[in-house]
């Protein structure tokens, strides 16, 4: 699964997010504006961190070395 | 949220049109209320003169309007929309005409509905010289007499049942008389019992002193009489040798030279005895005899009530001064003497009629006991209703004192601030009570222009509330500016979680914060002690804590440090097929990139730390620059709002361009460097940027034009931090003249509502007219730049305290995991392995589960208060404290 595909599925979980609240917890406009910029920031935060480990195990510099017996 | 439909007065029910709903979003609140509103808006400069005149008018045009209305009907106009926590929500300044017949019921009714935080009008005057300060008095005697009441309850043992609410409702008047009564009575009952008491104590210890000194003295007689019969055995036997004793002799034929030695029986506490018989005997040179009996059970003290270990005493001595003494020091060891007869017979009758009287005491006490717990018990049933309506009292008149008192003493004035949205229920509300009480005139309700700021109010449900609080807890929000608390419900678990990365900790963390809010509805409103209280306060935090530290220790594959390789088998092979250099030169990527978090291959390499530091300290800074950007743009909708365009153009601009350019490169510089797998030294790019610009080492090179770019960026940088610093206060010192030249029309009309508010900054909202000082100003955005500047360095750096201690969670929970329980495993003792689990439980939950979680919870909230908020919060407002009957009982 390449970058772009997860991010697309980041993507996705957001607006099913959005979604769900809408439709299960629908408490008018302002009140799911505030839901909506909760499952937004989560959304961001939780795509960021993700992205960030994936873009960093690209094209590693440093690759793992073994520890030896009774290291 | 708001019901759509209330319920409206009854018979006499006249409604009040509701004020314009539709000024939802006015930006600024010096103006708001002034548009056409059907009522005369009452300013406070004219309200004085022509208000009575004016209320008769407009009472006199609104009874005409309900007519032609045809009385209450339909659902109540359109509810104003609230704010949802991005701002506070809009207040208004109101004031209401109360006539004095529905003052009681009107207050009553708003504080039920909680949403009118009432102004003191009368802060001058103190406590006492207040129009309802005796009725504050007798509400607070009452509490006082409730309080007895229940004191005496609990010492009886008696449960306080709630709900008891049979009786009709009592007024004030009738239940002061009940108590009163109530309290005299249990005051004579409780001193009866207590004299009853203290006599029966008494009684009983008498008996003690009976019952043991007659055993000493019978143990003495009959001693006494063996040796008497030996003495006239011998005599006998003596007179046959016909040498008579004389001094035996005289001895028995003359008793009156014999010396009588006097005595005292008491009890005295056993704890003091040895140094009572110590002070006996010196007082009295040794000339006395002291025999103490201790008693087996204590006894009750009559003095004090309270039991104590005693001993029954019994002091002969000799002559009359050492009595006198023998009593005083008596006196002084709090020994209660009691009066012993020699005689036998004169101690068994008196024996009798103590037991005699102890009986009868008894049942006295007995009666007395049920009398009063009869009592007890229906008070009971009673006080807590009562307390509630005590306190309800209590704070309606606290209320009523703030409110001022018209002239002709028929009206009340009151003013207050009130939400928007909550205008058509208070204004309900004031019709019910005006209908209540049968009052002829009703309420008047009308919105006020002030000046002053108004309070900050957020609705809160229980699960944004623990949010707000944390950011309530840095400074309450200016009023109506941007409210980092809905950013806050995430990024403070994410930022927790980024230094707690472990699902295993973090399904320990989901158990706990779901038990927690398991047993919401149980422990909601009770005291549950500080600890657990805060826990319990802040559940919901907790819970999304534990969801994203889940996450995050999926990201970071950590599982109490075990490896897990859950989404692929891992990039990493061998370079050769029998892994010959595996410990050597290291595994190579082959596959495609693991495609969630890290790698399972780096886990427990020799690289793992260098990757890992690499990674995380990089993260950081990502985390913390978009942070920053969040809290930057933020305040730019703060000036949109308030509508203050040198904000826009000489704050937000420059910020985000100098951090942008500094920062935001930085962050750039990474992303692309992991892309390309360059491998430039970012350190050496960013410090040579400013040590020569324009001139980009080839290694160093990380796409194409860096050198031109980075010129740039300096400038852009450069240029930021006089606009930062010098275009705003000259724009506020030009507008300030300006408004000098024309600023005699506002003193000439006296109008104050038209007054321009906007092109001053929050800081002098006073209005201009007032004073301008521009070197203030200049001093204030001069520190505001610096700050800004220096904090874009300190603030990025204050970030990676994210990569230390996530660093510092994983190193810890391998520590633990492969020397304590790895290696007792390794052991193979059963016993060791049992140990090994044990400390490594123990260490898990008290280093990793509380200490761990927080020191990572102060520094969210660290990041939080300083370097989030402090790019847009002001965080110099006050609070809505609304008067609220529910509140109440948090009080006491």
């Amino acid at each position: 699964m390449g970058f772009f595909i997860t991010t697309v599925i980041f993507l996705l979980a957001g607006f099913v997010g959005i979604g769900l609240f809408r439709v299960l917890y629908n408490k008018g406009p302002e009140t799911n504006l505030l839901h909506y910029t909760w499952v937004i920031t989560a959304t961001i935060c939780c795509w960021l961190t993700w992205a960030i480990v994936y873009m960093a195990q690209m094209h590693p510099l440093v690759v793992p070395i073994l520890k030896a017996e009774g290291e | 949220m708001l019901p759509q439909g209330l319920p409206s007065g009854s018979s006499a029910g006249i409604r009040l049109r509701s004020r314009d709903p539709s000024r939802g979003t006015s930006p600024a609140w010096q103006d708001s209320g002034s548009d056409s509103d059907p009522e005369p808006v009452i300013r406070p400069s004219a309200a004085g003169r022509g208000r009575r005149q004016k209320l008769a008018e407009w009472v006199k045009k609104r009874r005409e309007a309900i007519m032609a209305h045809g009385g209450p009907k339909g659902p109540l106009p359109h509810v104003p929309k609230t704010m949802e926590m991005f701002r506070s929500e809009e207040m208004q300044l109101v004031q209401l005409i109360i006539p004095a017949e529905a003052a009681h019921e009107t207050v009553s009714y708003l504080g039920d509905i909680g949403l009118l935080q009432f102004k003191d009008l009368n802060a001058d005057k103190s406590a006492f010289q207040r129009t309802y300060a005796n009725q504050v008095k007798r509400c607070a005697e009452m509490a006082r007499k409730l309080r007895f009441f229940k004191d005496q309850i609990q010492k009886a043992d008696l449960r306080i049942s709630t709900g008891g609410t049979t009786e009709k409702e009592l007024d004030l008047d009738e239940l002061e008389g009940k108590l009163t009564e109530l309290e005299t009575e249990l005051l004579e009952i409780n001193s009866n019992s207590e004299k009853l008491r203290r006599s029966q104590s008494e009684l009983v210890e008498l008996k003690l002193v009976l019952e043991k000194a007659g055993s000493f003295f019978t143990q003495a007689r009959d001693g006494a009489a063996v040796q008497q019969r030996e003495l006239e055995d011998s005599v006998v036997a003596s007179e046959s040798m016909d040498s008579p004793l004389l001094l035996e002799q005289e001895m028995q034929t003359d008793p009156s030279k014999v010396v009588r030695l006097g005595f005292v029986t008491g009890l005295v506490p056993k704890a003091k005895s040895i140094t009572f018989e110590r002070v006996l005997f010196r007082a009295t040179r040794g000339n006395m005899f002291l025999r103490l009996a201790p008693v087996e059970t204590p006894v009750i003290d009559p003095q004090t009530g309270e039991k104590v270990e005693k001993c029954v005493f019994v002091v002969f001595f000799a002559g009359e001064r050492a009595r006198t003494k023998i009593l005083k020091i008596c006196e002084a060891f709090g020994a209660n003497r009691y009066p012993f007869p020699e005689d036998p017979a004169k101690q068994r009758q008196m024996m009798a009629e103590v037991t005699a009287r102890l009986s009868e005491l008894e049942t006295t006490i007995e009666a007395g006991d049920r009398h009063r717990d009869n009592v007890l018990t229906s008070t009971a049933y009673q006080i807590e209703t009562w307390t509630a309506l005590v306190r309800r009292k209590k704070a309606i008149y606290h209320t009523l004192n703030m409110l001022s008192i018209d002239v002709t003493r028929k009206c009340l004035v009151a003013e207050g601030w009130c939400p928007v949205f909550a205008k058509p229920k208070i204004q309900d509300a004031l019709q019910r009570a005006a209908v209540d009480s049968s009052s002829t005139v009703s309420t008047i309700f009308q919105p006020i222009n002030t000046h002053e700021m108004p309070p900050t109010f957020y609705q809160t449900n229980k699960f944004t509330s623990c949010f707000q609080e944390i950011v309530e807890a840095y400074g309450v929000a200016r009023y109506q500016e941007a409210n980092p608390a809905p950013f806050t419900v995430i990024s403070f678990p994410f930022l927790f979680a980024i230094m707690f990365g472990d699902w295993g900790h973090g399904i320990l963390m989901l158990l706990a914060s779901l038990y927690l809010v398991g047993n919401e509805k149980k422990w909601m409103g009770k005291k549950l002690g500080d600890i657990m209280e805060m826990a319990f306060g802040g559940r919901y935090c907790i819970l999304l804590m534990s969801i994203f530290s889940i996450y995050t220790g999926l990201i970071y594959n950590e599982f109490f440090s075990v490896n897990f390789p859950i989404f692929s088998k891992g990039a990493y092979t061998c370079r050769t097929p029998d892994c010959s250099d595996e410990t050597t030169a290291g595994l190579v990527k082959t596959g495609a990139t693991y495609p969630f978090g890290v790698d399972p291959a780096w886990h427990g390499s020799r690289t793992e730390l260098p990757f890992l530091n690499s990674l995380k300290m990089k993260m950081s800074i990502l985390l913390g620059v978009t942070q920053m950007f969040t809290g930057i743009f933020l305040s730019y909708f703060n000036a949109k709002y308030f509508d203050l365009p040198l904000n826009i153009w000489f704050e937000f601009i420059p910020q985000v361009v100098f951090l942008g350019s500094l920062f935001g490169y930085l962050s750039l510089l990474i992303i692309i460097k992991w892309i390309s797998g360059s491998t430039a030294d970012l350190y050496h790019v960013m410090i040579y940027m400013f040590l020569s610009p324009g001139t980009v080492e080839a290694e160093n090179q990380l796409f194409w034009g860096q050198a031109f770019v980075q010129v740039i960026l300096l400038l852009a940088a450069f240029i930021a931090v006089p606009m930062m610093l010098l275009p705003k206060p000259l724009a506020l010192r030009r507008q300030h003249l300006a408004s000098l030249q024309h600023g005699a029309y506002g003193v000439l009309g006296g109008s104050d509502a038209e007054e321009h508010g906007h092109g001053e900054d929050g800081e002098h909202a006073h209005g201009d007219h007032d004073e301008f000082d521009f070197s203030e100003i200049l001093v204030h955005q001069m520190i505001h730049t610096i700050e800004f500047v220096l904090g874009a360095v300190s603030n990025t750096a204050s970030y990676l305290r994210l990569w230390a201690l996530s660093l510092a969670h994983a190193e810890l929970s391998a520590v633990f995991y492969e020397r304590v329980l790895l290696f007792a495993v390794g052991t193979g003792n059963p016993v060791a392995i049992v140990i090994g689990f044990i400390v490594f439980m123990f260490a898990t939950l008290g280093v990793l589960m509380v200490m761990e979680t927080l020191s990572a919870f102060l520094h969210a909230l660290r990041l939080h208060w300083v370097e989030f908020m402090n790019k847009f919060y002001m965080g110099d407002g006050y609070k809505f404290i609304p008067f609220n009957f529910s509140h109440l009982e948090e009080d006491e």
